[in-house]
């Protein structure tokens, strides 16, 4: 009896929730939802009003079906990784998490290709098919944690996609529910290049306001016979900066070109893989080759002369795999070792044409010393993605808004010099407005044009990716309601 | 601009305006467009005009918006790996300027004197080389874009790495000008290549299954072909004087890696297969050969001439093959087919009567459909064409590929029934 009252209780949404999924697969309770109120992106935070695991895609569309009939907003969430708030429900919104869809359902390495659910971890991917000789390009930093679903969400990147591409040139098919909670399948054999608008090209990176994918069929590549890495340290960040054009003109397409800065290397160092950089250099520069082995060694020599050429300190050569994976780790775990070096930090990933590096490298410096913030670089320099880290103490009041107003003074140096304001992390709720940055009013609509053919009631991933009032008309409305007011 | 009357209208591939516009510059474009707009006509676009038979339920439209004289590079940063170019460029003279400098753009259609760039990426085209550097979809990093009302819209940027709002580029690459006139193009390039060597391998007729052996080996070792293109007897013919089917493993890196690669497949050589090495030049005049075996609507042909290309899984190319061949023999129609065993396109040529061509076309879609593949007709005459299912089976969110068209283009002004499904 007592039982019964209490869910009586429940809100009507959540007791049809409960029936599409199973009472043990749903959060309700406000206690439950904490640790759902943000993704990577800590800045802003907002209770969902659910949060729901569903096993499969038949539970996804009944839950987006649910959603849709009752005007409930709704988002996808993977492993929460994001880091340009993408999953955080800024609307009360219902999260779909996929996380209890993590199969790898079907490897088929004659035609290159893996089949997997979307909350399949993307390192997982490698590791299952790494003892036949293959793997899974997209490697972004947070790859031990992150899932393909979410990779497919935001176009993920990473180190390697300097040679080997992004998510886009990696997804062969796609399964996904759409707004309305239709079942649609682009290419399920993976056959390239389907008639028919792009619509695949364009879900991927569409930060999760299109449509829900299930299911993904991935291409996975043949492991390199070789890899040789390099690790230089400079004294002089432009000499960095410079090294990394001249061996990009000579004609060497390296697997993959970073850097580091002094203040992101105190943090490595300081981190969980420190691997004893000299605390006094200005830079480092990773740098890997990949390929047939016989080939390497030529380009390994060109790279060191290039090194030397602008003034490198020490220049060495991973010994062994152990010692790669090493730098690897140190690299790849960059961004969380600065909470070793302060309380709270701010990513921002900006892109500039690569041979702007210099110029844009000291407007960050006078960015830094202007907001009195630390700012650490670490980027793919290669294919000119920066990651500034803006070092700040969210205790001190009016720190986290000069973080952010830095964090855009970032970016702004970036769209000057015609380049983006996002290379790999996606826009979310954090860089909406500075979209304006780098497209006009116009070309804004003409996304959302296309947002609106596939979610017209705009319940899926409400609020995301564009700025308000986004569009011209909507300008128009509010200067009319103004002038109504004032009048 | 030229403005003219269009003087072979009726063309035997359809797909052209009464009246014939080269315009010159942007502003031009977007004038055209929004005139058409405000009249109510229906516009053909069109650059190097060498895919005239591809795609197209309409016979003639109002305008011919050619792009041919919009044409040249609009900027090159060298240092940045990045180039923008107008439309009506062809291919090999974006080469040829990028030779200059050590670059290339990784593509490798065909007719590269004739093709433009414009073209290229409306059609998604691609090259046996697709296996290691992708198709034009994994190339291009911004575009500009001549809505069909006339405002231009640009789509991604001129950097390598961008994920700012929707992957607009993707939906104009592919669309067949459907959705708006490209008038610039960025594109991400790479550095010319250092040595190339091409590794031809021919099978006795019988004996095709060991060239699917072969493939699926040199998949499986550790070496990096840029290619590994089947080619069926007669088109091997054409290219190389012997009828075998043949598979071509191509190579490009420094000459110590491409030389050892060539080792291996020397060493790999199944029996009674020929093995034949081409080097440097050789290897380039070769491929420059290959690039134009396939007709296309500038050339004049005796008997009635279609060329299908097939999307599979990658291996299944093979059977296409195969199946094309054997179609080929049983319904007397000449097949020069060709297709990468690595990347799952490709591509037949056929030649024969009516009735038998389009018989084959048949056969060949209900074993690609039946892979889970397709086929589509990349070039037919006019009067074939209209009775055939140019762009096959529709596929199940073809709704949302309907509200694009009408997002974009609610009027039809561009390119209108081209495409899948008439839109």
């Amino acid at each position: 009896m007592l039982k019964r009252k209490k869910q009586n209780k429940v809100d009507p949404h959540i007791r049809s929730l409960i029936k599409i999924v199973g009472e043990q697969e749903i959060l309700y309770k406000p206690e439950d939802l904490i640790s759902y109120d943000c993704d990577g992106f800590t800045v802003h935070k907002a209770l969902p009003k659910a949060v729901v695991f569903p096993k499969n895609t038949e539970e996804v569309a009944a839950l987006v079906r649910y959603c849709h009939m009752n005007h409930l907003p709704f988002l996808a969430r993977g492993a929460g990784t994001g880091l340009s708030g993408g999953a955080i429900p800024l609307n009360n919104e219902v999260i779909i998490t996929l996380v209890k869809m993590k199969q790898l359902l079907h490897v088929d390495f004659e035609n290159r290709q893996a089949v997997v659910q979307p909350g399949y971890v993307n390192l997982k991917l490698t590791n299952s098919i790494s003892d036949k000789g293959y793997y899974y390009a997209p490697d972004p930093s947070s790859q031990y944690v992150c899932t393909i679903g979410g990779n497919v969400a935001e176009n993920a990147g990473g180190a390697h996609c300097l040679k080997y591409g992004v998510t886009t040139n990696h997804i062969l098919g796609l399964e996904v529910v759409l707004p309305h909670g239709e079942v649609i399948e682009i290419s399920r054999e993976g056959a390239p290049d389907i008639p028919g608008y792009d619509v695949m090209g364009l879900l991927t990176g569409s930060e999760g306001t299109l449509g829900i994918v299930t299911k993904i069929t991935v291409r996975i590549l043949k492991s390199p016979q070789g890899k040789k890495t390099v690790l230089a340290y400079f004294d002089d960040v432009e000499d960095g900066s410079r090294a990394v054009s001249d061996i990009i003109a000579a004609g060497i397409v390296p697997a993959a070109l970073e850097m580091m800065d002094k203040t992101a290397i105190e943090g490595v160092e300081a981190g969980t893989f420190p691997v004893g950089h000299p605390p006094d250099i200005e830079a480092f520069l990773l740098i890997e080759v990949d390929g047939i082995m016989a080939g390497l060694e030529e380009q390994i020599d060109q790279i060191l002369e290039v090194c030397q050429s602008w003034n490198v300190r020490e220049v060495k050569v991973a010994k062994s795999e152990e010692e790669r994976s090493r730098w690897w780790a140190n690299r790849k775990t960059g961004f969380g070792a600065m909470g070793a070096i302060s309380p709270d930090y701010l990513v921002q990933d900006g892109v500039i044409p690569r041979s702007r590096l210099p110029e844009v490298l000291k407007e960050i410096e006078k960015i830094s010393r202007e907001s009195g913030l630390r700012i650490a670089n670490i980027f793919h320099a290669g294919d000119g993605n920066l990651h500034p880290l803006i070092l700040f103490d969210s205790r001190i009041p009016g720190e986290t808004e000069k973080a952010l107003q830095a964090g855009t003074a970032c970016l702004k140096a970036c769209a000057d010099v015609g380049g983006s304001i996002t290379g790999e992390h996606g826009v979310g709720i954090e860089k909406k407005e500075e979209m304006r940055f780098i497209f006009t009013d116009e070309e804004i609509d003409a996304q959302l044009d296309i947002r609106d053919v596939f979610n017209p009631y705009d319940l899926l991933n409400q609020g995301k990716l564009f700025p308000k009032p986004s569009r011209c008309m909507d300008v128009k409305k509010i200067v009319r309601d103004t002038v109504a007011v004032q009048s | 601009m030229d403005t003219q009357e269009h003087v072979k209208f009726k063309d035997i591939y359809g797909n052209r305006g009464r009246r014939l516009h080269e315009p010159v510059t942007e502003e031009e474009i977007s004038e055209l467009l929004t005139q058409a707009r405000r009249e109510g006509l229906h516009v053909a676009v069109e650059s190097g005009g060498t895919k005239r038979g591809y795609g197209g339920a309409n016979e003639g439209y109002d305008w011919t918006l050619s792009l041919k004289k919009y044409r040249g590079i609009v900027e090159h940063n060298a240092g940045d790996m990045t180039i923008t170019v107008k439309p009506g460029t062809t291919i090999a003279e974006l080469q040829r300027f990028l030779q200059e400098y050590g670059q290339q753009v990784s593509l490798d259609p065909h007719w590269p004197e004739q093709a433009t760039i414009g073209g290229v990426i409306s059609a998604n085209e691609s090259g046996p080389k697709r296996l290691a550097y992708g198709s034009a979809r994994d190339h291009v990093i911004g575009l500009r874009v001549v809505y069909p009302d006339g405002r231009i819209i640009r789509t991604g940027g001129k950097v390598v790495k961008n994920v700012a709002g929707y992957d607009m580029n993707k939906l104009f690459i592919g669309a067949m000008g459907t959705l708006g006139v490209i008038s610039e193009i960025t594109m991400k390039l790479r550095p010319s290549l250092k040595y190339e060597s091409l590794v031809l391998v021919s099978f006795p007729d019988g004996e095709e299954e060991k060239l699917r052996k072969l493939a699926v080996d040199i998949q499986d070792a550790m070496i990096e072909p840029v290619t590994l293109e089947m080619v069926t007897p007669k088109l091997s013919e054409k290219l190389t004087g012997t009828r075998a089917c043949t598979l071509l493993v191509g190579f490009e890196d420094v000459e110590r890696s491409v030389k050892e690669q060539e080792g291996w497949m020397t060493h790999h050589k199944p029996e009674n297969a020929v093995l034949e090495i081409l080097h440097k030049e050789d290897a380039e005049k070769f491929w420059e050969r290959f690039a134009v075996t396939v007709p296309n609507a500038h050339a004049e042909e005796k008997d009635l001439c279609a060329v299908v290309k097939a999307g599979t899984k990658n291996m299944d190319v093979f059977t296409m093959m195969t199946t094309a061949c054997d179609l080929g023999t049983s319904h007397l129609v000449d097949i020069e087919g060709h297709g990468g065993l690595g990347h799952g396109v490709s591509e037949c040529v056929l030649r024969g009567q009516e009735g038998n061509v389009t018989a084959v076309i048949k056969g060949l879609r209900a074993e690609a459909e039946q892979k889970g593949g397709y086929v589509v007709i990349k070039h037919l005459p006019y009067h074939v064409r209209e009775k055939m299912d140019v762009w096959g089976r529709k596929p199940g969110h073809f709704s949302l590929m309907e509200g694009i068209k009408k997002a974009v283009d609610p009027h039809g002004v561009c390119n209108l029934q081209r495409y899948i499904g008439g839109i």
